[in-house]
């Protein structure tokens, strides 16, 4: 289970209102590369795992991305606050305004809604671990681009901040990868067997 | 008692916990990869206990942090205040 702590992982302080930027920076709430896809694939991937370590690493980095999820909603929430009609009219915001007026739906920086096949779990560590490695690069390219399209200072130092985390969870699995390769027998060295037949890794200790 | 108003102190204290949460949290994934190594695990604890006496005094002075946090007895003061989302909860 979950439990809700009423708090921000690293505080949302966002002064000017812009809902231009809030279409761009919605692609990682609900973007092919975004924290929803994120924190799914890695809840999900949970349960296939055979290492603990491997899947202490994703229930902890699978829940810290509930947190981004919020803070990348809370963002939005605070971009698209106190907006006049003339403001949204001009703005590209309009076409998500429509149908989503100020809430905060999960979709792409192109509007298409959030998808879970955005998102694997092919039920195999290596495939799935490989996965995550990719998924942690591509959140860090996104936050990269969003940093090239935005001046807004209060905006910058929350997305540079989970861009650093896209970092450290792409270490975490970088050990996950290598504590997995570790069990493996030596006639599986390419890691081309796989995990759901138990004899071709080592036995755990 | 004042519950969730964001009162200097509770800032502060809160921009603590924020801060001893995020030590915790970096160290737990460490410690998933490398659950033998003592230094990180004497760090954690030392954080943990931080965090709990933190925790504590927080949701005395400052309002329920999480469901088990309403010390009130006469008011239910989880639903009261800013939420973390709105700007009023991170100035």
């Amino acid at each position: 289970m979950w439990t809700y702590d009423r708090k921000l992982q690293y505080p949302v302080k966002i002064k000017n209102p812009n809902p231009q930027l809030a279409t761009i920076i919605i692609s990682q709430l609900g973007g092919p590369d975004g924290e929803l896809g994120a924190s799914m694939r890695y809840l999900h991937q949970r349960y296939s795992m055979p290492y603990g370590k491997v899947t202490g690493i994703l229930t902890d980095v699978g829940t810290e991305e509930l947190a981004h999820l919020e803070m990348v909603a809370a963002i939005i929430h605070q971009l698209t606050r106190n907006l006049s009609e003339e403001e949204i009219q001009k703005s590209p915001f309009a076409n998500y305004f429509v149908d989503h007026t100020t809430g905060v739906y999960p979709v792409a920086a192109s509007a298409v809604p959030f998808d879970m096949k955005y998102i694997g779990v092919k039920g195999d560590v290596i495939a799935d671990l490989n996965e995550d490695l990719a998924a942690e690069q591509k959140a860090r390219v996104t936050y990269d681009n969003i940093l090239r399209l935005t001046d807004d200072p209060d905006v910058k130092d929350v997305i540079r901040y989970l861009r650093e985390r896209e970092i450290v969870h792409y270490q975490r699995f970088g050990d996950a990868l290598r504590i997995t390769q570790e069990q493996l027998d030596s006639k599986n060295f390419y890691a081309f067997n796989p995990a759901f037949d138990k004899h071709c890794n080592k036995k755990q200790r | 008692m004042m519950k969730h108003k964001p009162c200097n102190a509770c800032r502060d204290s809160l921009a603590l916990l924020r801060a001893l949460d995020f030590s915790i949290q970096e160290t737990v994934l460490y410690l998933d990869a490398y659950p033998d190594c003592q230094e990180a695990l004497a760090y954690y604890h030392k954080l943990v206990c931080e965090r709990d006496a933190l925790m504590s005094s927080y949701q005395e002075q400052c309002g329920p942090l999480s469901i088990y946090g309403n010390r009130s007895k006469t008011s239910w003061d989880w639903v009261n205040g800013p939420w973390p989302w709105e700007i009023e909860a991170n100035e």
